[in-house]
């Protein structure tokens, strides 16, 4: 049986696995270096019966989303860095509601305005915001184009089942490149299977209301609900790739792009004699502990590699390991790591050269 | 004899201070929504203010999501519900200031929902604070406590004028303050839900409508502030009815 494969833009593949999970309602605003998946849904959506449109802005996007996904819609919405901010309001409100939702923030470089390149810098906005309130996102940070297409059409399925905000965290490199991908099959959602949807009931009938989950709830039983739901993500969803982590003397710890590098650079590594491992976590939240339990006790500190000023990742790497190794990390803000930097950094390490990282 | 009934989709007390035009208005929706055959249908869309109390008195089914963006949220349900009745029953907060936005651009869409905005002024939910849109000028508030002063707060703004500069379906204002205004306000509330079983485009109808409590005046003295001040810069009537054109 032949396999069908695609060469598409990691955006695209975004778009269109996103379309044959069943993703019926799209509205978003333009913003580098993701506009192609808004592109994308203008042509493709209509022609599967959904609904496309662009917003005046963030905001109103991520409002008309709510309502959409208050009817039991399978909805996304994408952004980048300043467009992702302004997300955050409706973010909190799917939260409060349960509402499922998938979100896309393909992160580019820099505060502000920053600039459109790739970085990195969007991880606490992802794994620790969501606006206001007491929450977790599913954040699933795909390393390439066949991840972008995998791992959207598995966020719609997180998304419902949890009754989760999951946002798919790539970079400007990882959105923009160009990779052969087998596309999902295309399936069909059934947007009034869900008892919590809004549909327009008769009037016997017994009538949802899409709002805080608290004020029918109560204070209490919601708290449990929220309580025992993180933890259940955070015990399930858990998702890394380790590579050649047995005997390793340091070991890296990068996702997204610069998660490419260092599996380059740990062949490279290894070739010239110099032991790394890579644990690259497919979810940043929830963090993958779990991979930090099998490294081998040859391990004499961690590396975190990030397209950063400061280290971002590196608290959870500490949180994983217990404070167990030192902590380096290897941070190129705007420019993608490469393959010598990291193992110039390593040498440097093993040396005695480097300081471990406080993490601030 | 007619006899006069309560609309059977009200189901509860709603939270309305004593005086308040809300209620009122909410019972328009109702007895519109029933003479039209539709309230099997329906999905309201109230904001996180004073509107949201209707959500708990009437038979439908409601959201409530972040303040002033109920347009857009109305908008995001009807693209996927198209056969529901879909309306926003909110304020000139939410409508005219914060969400002023997202009612400009549902009307530029032309969206197929009724929009009922509630211009009663003020602030209620928050304790009577300054509305930029409708706020009169020289009456004070909790913001404004030397009253409304235009060198500083700029103007109220007539935003019937704004609306029917986009190419909407209907655009209409009405009053509370006696019973012919009651009437016309109702007849301007079901015309808005008609254009959505008809497909026709936007509606929106906003209600002169009083604030009692925040304006700490009487009942009936605010329904006189209506007619004497607030009529006067706020004109009720029709501003946009584009009749057969789809």
């Amino acid at each position: 049986m032949s396999v069908d494969y695609v060469l598409m833009k990691g955006n695209e593949a975004i778009a269109e696995a996103a379309l044959r999970a069943g993703c019926r309602f799209y509205a978003g605003y333009p913003i580098t270096p993701q506009s192609e998946i808004l592109e994308y849904m203008s042509v493709h959506m209509a022609k599967r019966g959904g609904v496309f449109i662009q917003g005046e802005n963030e905001i109103a996007s991520m409002s008309m989303l709510f309502g959409a996904a208050a009817c039991g819609a399978r909805c996304m919405s994408s952004s980048s860095g300043p467009g992702f901010d302004l997300k955050q309001e409706e973010i909190s409100y799917l939260s409060a509601a349960g509402l499922p939702a998938v979100l896309v923030n393909a992160m580019r470089y820099g505060l502000g305005d920053g600039e459109i390149t790739a970085g990195q810098d969007s991880y606490w906005v992802s794994t620790r915001g969501g606006g206001h309130g007491d929450k977790r996102l599913l954040v699933l940070a795909p390393a390439s184009v066949q991840e972008c297409a995998d791992l959207t059409y598995l966020a719609f399925d997180l998304a419902e089942k949890y009754r989760n905000v999951v946002e798919i965290l790539s970079d400007g490199a990882i959105c923009q490149m160009i990779e052969k991908c087998v596309l999902p099959e295309p399936r069909e959602h059934d947007m009034n299977k869900f008892d919590w949807a809004l549909t327009g009931k008769p009037r016997e009938a017994r009538k949802n209301k899409a709002y805080n989950l608290s004020y029918y709830m109560g204070y209490e039983a919601y708290d449990r609900y929220m309580r025992e739901k993180i933890e259940s993500m955070f015990e399930n969803e858990q998702r890394w790739e380790e590579f050649m982590l047995e005997d390793a003397e340091l070991v890296l710890v990068a996702y997204g792009i610069s998660s490419r590098a260092c599996r380059s650079a740990v062949r490279q590594a290894r070739r010239d004699g110099m032991k790394l491992g890579l644990i690259r976590p497919i979810s940043v939240w929830p963090f993958p502990r779990r991979a930090f339990a099998g490294v081998p006790d040859s391990v004499r500190g961690y590396v975190s590699v990030e397209m950063s000023i400061t280290t971002q990742m590196g608290e959870d790497i500490q949180l994983a390991t217990e404070f167990s190794k030192p902590l380096y990390a290897y941070l190129t803000s705007k420019e993608i790591p490469t393959v010598e930097g990291i193992i110039a950094y390593c040498q440097e390490i093993l040396a005695g050269n480097i300081k471990p990282t406080e993490v601030l | 004899m007619p006899v006069f009934r309560k609309p059977e989709s009200i189901i509860n007390t709603a939270g309305y201070c004593g005086g308040c035009g809300h209620g009122v208005i909410q019972r328009l929706i109702a007895e519109s929504i029933e003479e039209l055959g539709l309230q099997d249908h329906v999905i309201g869309c109230v904001d996180i203010a004073c509107s949201f109390w209707s959500q708990d008195a009437l038979n439908f089914e409601f959201i409530a999501g972040p303040h002033g963006r109920c347009a857009a949220v109305a908008t995001g349900i009807k693209k996927v519900r198209p056969d529901a009745t879909v309306y926003v029953h909110a304020g000139d907060g939410c409508s005219y200031v914060i969400g002023l936005s997202e009612t400009i651009y549902a009307a530029i869409r032309d969206v197929p929902i009724t929009m009922v905005v509630v211009n009663n002024g003020i602030f209620g939910m928050t304790g009577g604070q300054l509305n930029l849109a409708t706020t009169l000028i020289g009456d004070k508030t909790l913001s404004s406590k030397a009253g409304r002063d235009p060198k500083t707060m700029g103007h109220p703004v007539d935003m019937l004028k704004t609306i029917a500069n986009c190419d909407v379906a209907f655009a209409a204002r009405g009053a509370l303050y006696d019973v012919k205004h009651i009437d016309e306000t109702k007849r301007y509330i079901k015309k808005g839900f008609q254009n959505q079983v008809e497909n026709r485009g936007f509606s929106i109808i906003e209600v002169l409508s009083p604030c009692p409590t925040n304006w700490k005046l009487s009942p009936v003295d605010a329904m006189a502030k209506i007619k004497n001040e607030t009529e006067k810069v706020f004109p009720v009537g029709v501003y946009v009815d584009r009749g057969g054109k789809d």
